[in-house]
C-alpha cells in the first residue's frame, strides 16, 4: 500500500476526485479497524454518489449527536478532501488519499 | 455421464489451536476417502480450496504443498476466490471431470485462522476486497453493515430481524456435533453484544475458525453401479461481479448471486420451491437475508420477517430449512472450508445421516457460497442418485 511508486502513479487519479460534490448512499461506523487504522477508530464509512460515480470513503469531521437524523448519515451531502489516509510505517511514504467532508 | 459425490467428511470447526493445517488436511481428505470406500492411489486429481495461506501462514504452492503431505502425488491446484474459495475448488473439479482429464478427484477446503493476531487477519480479510475499499479503512463487517443500510432503508428490515439469524443458526449448530458454538443465543443476547461495525454487532458476525472440509467426486456413465450413498451434483455455477461494493449496480441484492441461481436452477432443471433445505452463506446475518431473497426463496423484502418468524428454522419450517450445519454464524467460518463443509453438510442430509440436525424427507439441497462482498458467488445443487 505504502510503494512510493504506487503512491506516484496513483497522484493523478486522486486530483481527479478532488473537490466533487456527492450524496451520502449507505455508511457504517468501523469500530474495529484494520492493521494500520487503529489510530483513526471509530470512524465512519460511507458510500458516496458523485455525479456518474460511486465512491467509498472515509468520512471526516462527522456530524455528533443531534446532527444525525433518523436516516442516519443517508442523504447528506458531502465533498471529496485529500487526507492522509493510514498510518505511515516509520520508514515509508506519508500515504494521502480520498475522503469526503460534510458539506454543511 | 453423470458427477457424483462418494466421499464426504469434515472435521471439527473452532479454534484448534493444537491442530495443524497438515492434520487438518490429512483428517478430512482421510475421512473422505475412507467413506468413499476408495484406496488413494485412485484420485488422480487434488483442488485445494484456500484463502489465506500466503497471508497469513507465509505458504503458497498449497496444491504440491497438500499433494505431498496426502502422499498423493498427483495434479494438483490451489483455488483462491476468497470466501468462495471451496465453492470454487468443487467447480473446478467438477469442470476437471466434464473435460475428460479426471475420472476421480479429491476437493479439500481448509484454512488455519487463529494462529494470528485478529487486526491480521482482519487485513488480509480485507484482500477480499478493491484496494478503494483498504484505503477507506473499511473491514469485511463494514462492507456488509453497509448493504445491511441499504436493505434496513428500503425495505425497513430491522436490527432484531437480523439478529433472529443468527439464534436460528445457533439453535442448528447446538445439534451439530462439528460446529464451533453449542450454546443457543436469543435475539436480545445479539442485541447486546458490542457494535462491531454499526448496525452490525458481534454475534451479528461469523467467527475467526480454523477447520477442513473435504469430498471425492467421481464421474458414472450409463450402466455403472450407482451406491445408495452416492450424492448426484445436478449444477454446479459460478458468477462474477463487481470487486468494490461502490461499483454494484444494486445495494440491496448480491447480482452475483442470483445469476449464479439462475444458472444453476437451469442446468438442474429446478424451481427455488424444489429445493428442501439450503446451506446459505451467512458470513453476517443481513447476508442471509439478502441470499434468501437473491436465491428466489422469498420476495425481496420479505425474507428477514420470514427467517424471524421460524419460516427456515428446523423443526418448525414447513417448507425448507436453511443452514442446519448452523451455517457459517454457528458452524465456524474457516474461510477456504466453508464452501467444502456446505456441500458436505447436503451429502449427509441428504443420505439421511444427518443425526440430531436431520431434515425430513430431502431429496434436493443447495448450497450457496459467496466471495467477498458479492464479487464471487457459487451454488451447488445436489440430489439423492
Amino acid at each position: 500500500m505504502n510503494s512510493p511508486v504506487k503512491i506516484w502513479r496513483n497522484q493523478g487519479k486522486i486530483a481527479s476526485l478532488l473537490g466533487k460534490k456527492g450524496v451520502i448512499i449507505s455508511w457504517t461506523m468501523v469500530r474495529v479497524p484494520p492493521a494500520g487504522f487503529s489510530d483513526q477508530a471509530p470512524y465512519p464509512v460511507v458510500l458516496v454518489q458523485l455525479e456518474g460515480k460511486r465512491i467509498m470513503a472515509q468520512l471526516v469531521d462527522p456530524p455528533v449527536g443531534g446532527q444525525v437524523g433518523k436516516k442516519g448519515l443517508i442523504g447528506m451531502k458531502v465533498i471529496t478532501v485529500i487526507r492522509r489516509v493510514v498510518q505511515p510505517s516509520t520508514e515509508g511514504v506519508i500515504p494521502y488519499g480520498i475522503k469526503v467532508k460534510p458539506l454543511w | 455421464m453423470k458427477i457424483y459425490i462418494i466421499g464426504a467428511s469434515t472435521t471439527k470447526f473452532g479454534e484448534l489451536w493444537g491442530i495443524s493445517p497438515r492434520t487438518l488436511a490429512r483428517e478430512a481428505v482421510g475421512g473422505a476417502l475412507t467413506d468413499a470406500g476408495i484406496k488413494p492411489a485412485a484420485v488422480e486429481a487434488l483442488f485445494v480450496g484456500n484463502m489465506l495461506s500466503g497471508m497469513l501462514g507465509g505458504q503458497e504452492h498449497l496444491g504440491a504443498f497438500f499433494a505431498d503431505e496426502l502422499g498423493l502425488g498427483v495434479p494438483a491446484f490451489k483455488i483462491e476466490g476468497a470466501c468462495a474459495s471451496g465453492g470454487l475448488a468443487i467447480h473446478a473439479a467438477v469442470a476437471g471431470i466434464l473435460s475428460g482429464q479426471y475420472k476421480t478427484v479429491a476437493v479439500l477446503g481448509v484454512e488455519k485462522m487463529t494462529d494470528h493476531k485478529p487486526e491480521d487477519v482482519a487485513t488480509a480479510l480485507m484482500g477480499a476486497g478493491s484496494e478503494e475499499e483498504r484505503l477507506a479503512g473499511a473491514t469485511f463487517p463494514g462492507l456488509y453493515a453497509m448493504l445491511a443500510r441499504a436493505h434496513m432503508a428500503k425495505f425497513g428490515t430491522s436490527e432484531e430481524q437480523l439478529a433472529a439469524v443468527a439464534a436460528k443458526n445457533h439453535f442448528h449448530a447446538t445439534l451439530n456435533p462439528n460446529a464451533q458454538f453449542h450454546n443457543a443465543l436469543t435475539v436480545e443476547q445479539v442485541m447486546r453484544s458490542s457494535k462491531i461495525a454499526d448496525p452490525l454487532k458481534l454475534l451479528d458476525c461469523s467467527p475467526i475458525s480454523d477447520g477442513a472440509s473435504a469430498v471425492i467426486l467421481t464421474a458414472k456413465s450409463k450402466g455403472q453401479r450407482v451406491k445408495s450413498k452416492d450424492v448426484e451434483i445436478v449444477a454446479s455455477a459460478v458468477a462474477t461481479d463487481t470487486l468494490g461494493l461502490a461499483q454494484r449496480e444494486s445495494l440491496t441484492e448480491l447480482k452475483a448471486t442470483k445469476e449464479a441461481a439462475k444458472k444453476a436452477y437451469k442446468q438442474a432443471g429446478i424451481e427455488p420451491k424444489d429445493v428442501d433445505m439450503a446451506e446459505v452463506h451467512d458470513c453476517f446475518t443481513i447476508a442471509e437475508v439478502l441470499a434468501m431473497e437473491d436465491l428466489g426463496f422469498y420476495e425481496k423484502g420479505k425474507a428477514a420477517k420470514a427467517i424471524a418468524s421460524g419460516d427456515t428454522t428446523l423443526g418448525k419450517s414447513k417448507k425448507l430449512v436453511v443452514n442446519p450445519s448452523g451455517g457459517l454464524k454457528g458452524c465456524g467460518h474457516p474461510v477456504g472450508a466453508t464452501g467444502v463443509k456446505q456441500v458436505v453438510e447436503l451429502v449427509e442430509q441428504l443420505r439421511g445421516t444427518a443425526g440430531k440436525r436431520q431434515v425430513s424427507g430431502v431429496n434436493v439441497g443447495l448450497a450457496h457460497n459467496v466471495g467477498g462482498s458479492g464479487a464471487t458467488a457459487v451454488v451447488h445443487i445436489l440430489k439423492r442418485a
